[in-house]
């Protein structure tokens, strides 16, 4: 089965071809920061530079985050307007696992972070098993120094990827043994998107293409206080 | 904290041209104040001392508008929103994060959504009809140090002695 993976997740932009054979094409810009402009025109590069046409793609993979909202915007309504027209089912993957992905023969602790402004981290650990990578702990979203407190009271070398891990690196490096994964690791890429759906793939673990919905971990629930608006409006209306 | 009266209109604005001077990449500016007292005017100057040609309206129904200046301006208004994660819906954090000068009117009561450090610039209407009080206070480590300056700066609006 084809596989078409698109990533989106950070400011970089990607999309991959995988078949049972592996990755056949992939395409990354790295701060193009227009995910809108670049994505679906890469798409079409892809295929027509792979020899694939379109309806021959039989999954569409997506990066559901965390991370940029706008990229994840672009990215999980592309991948379910493809999926919903070739009537093909959907895979998500978060980007953190894909961080993990490239790095999962370390024998350090995975520590994968991801830039979520506002002076936070998305963030998750992971430990290499048989196979792959094991993730050992929720995706959060927090500060630096608490992501710092979590690795202290572990106690493990750690091995950081992510532009999130990039962008404190003075911060984080005051853990155990810490080593950085640079700037290679900065970003989840499609090809390991790909890659990982292809099992999952495989094993039908698909979702409808409606069911894909980015992985937001800043939710509120609250309301907004309007008691000023409120005292307004009737100020006005009165 | 500031505490200045402005005159007029006019006055709120150059007030918001003064402020303009001090800011740096990725500033936060939360405007407090009832309908009318001058947010929007007060950024109309802030985008001029940013050095923004275009005319700045109220976003009030677009909630987002962006500005090219020395500093790139983002000016939000969260009038119609009724929900914090609306805005985080808009990807505030990273509209901040692009590196230019964000304006938040009505901004005080999103606060769980705005990063802890900004300046906040609360105005309410003073003694005369066109008499604005404006208390302009620093909130986080960034605007700080910075007051003492804008303290000096905006020196010709403050009321007597």
């Amino acid at each position: 089965m084809l596989i078409l993976g698109i990533e989106t997740a950070t400011l970089q932009v990607g999309c991959a071809l995988a078949g049972h054979e592996g990755v056949r094409a992939s395409f990354h810009v790295a701060h193009g920061r227009r995910h809108v402009e670049t994505l679906v025109p890469a798409i079409d590069f892809l295929c027509r530079e792979a020899q694939v046409e379109i309806d021959e793609i039989g999954a569409v993979a997506v990066d559901i985050g965390p991370g940029l909202f706008t990229g994840l915007r672009v990215g999980v309504a592309a991948a379910k307007a493809l999926a919903q027209a070739l009537r093909v089912p959907a895979v998500g993957v978060s980007s953190l696992d894909l961080l993990a992905f490239p790095v999962r023969h370390s024998s350090r602790l995975i520590v994968c972070a991801i830039d979520a402004r506002r002076s936070e981290l998305y963030y998750a650990f992971y430990r290499h098993v048989p196979g792959g990578a094991q993730r050992l702990s929720p995706y959060r979203v927090g500060s630096p120094n608490e992501l710092v407190s979590e690795l202290v009271a572990r106690g493990e070398d750690c091995l950081f990827v992510g532009d999130g891990a990039l962008r404190y690196p003075q911060i984080l490096a005051d853990t155990q043994g810490a080593e950085f994964g640079g700037p290679s690791t900065a970003h989840p890429s499609a090809t390991a998107l790909v890659e990982l759906a292809h099992p999952l793939a495989l094993r039908e673990e698909f979702v409808q293409p409606w069911e894909l919905q980015p992985l937001y971990l800043r939710q509120s629930d609250a309301e907004i206080n309007w008691e000023r608006r409120t005292r307004a409006d009737w100020a006005a209306a009165g | 904290m500031i505490t200045v009266t402005t005159k007029s209109v006019d006055d709120t604005k150059a007030l918001g041209a003064e402020v303009a001077a001090f800011c740096r990449p990725r500033d936060v500016i939360v405007l407090a104040g009832d309908l009318g007292t001058g947010k929007t005017a007060f950024t109309q100057g802030l985008a001029r001392g940013l050095g923004v040609d275009e005319p700045v309206t109220s976003p009030a129904f677009i909630l987002v508008r962006t500005y090219v200046g020395r500093l790139p301006l983002t000016h939000i208004d969260v009038y119609r929103l009724d929900h914090i994660q609306e805005l985080v819906d808009l990807g505030i954090a990273e509209l901040v994060d692009e590196g230019g000068v964000t304006v938040v009117e009505w901004g005080d009561v999103v606060l769980p959504a705005l990063p802890a450090d900004f300046l906040e610039v609360h105005l309410e209407h003073g003694e005369a009809t066109d008499d604005r009080e404006v208390r302009i206070r620093a909130l986080g480590s960034s605007w700080a140090p910075r007051m003492a300056a804008l303290t000096r700066a905006v020196d010709r609006w403050t009321t007597g002695v």
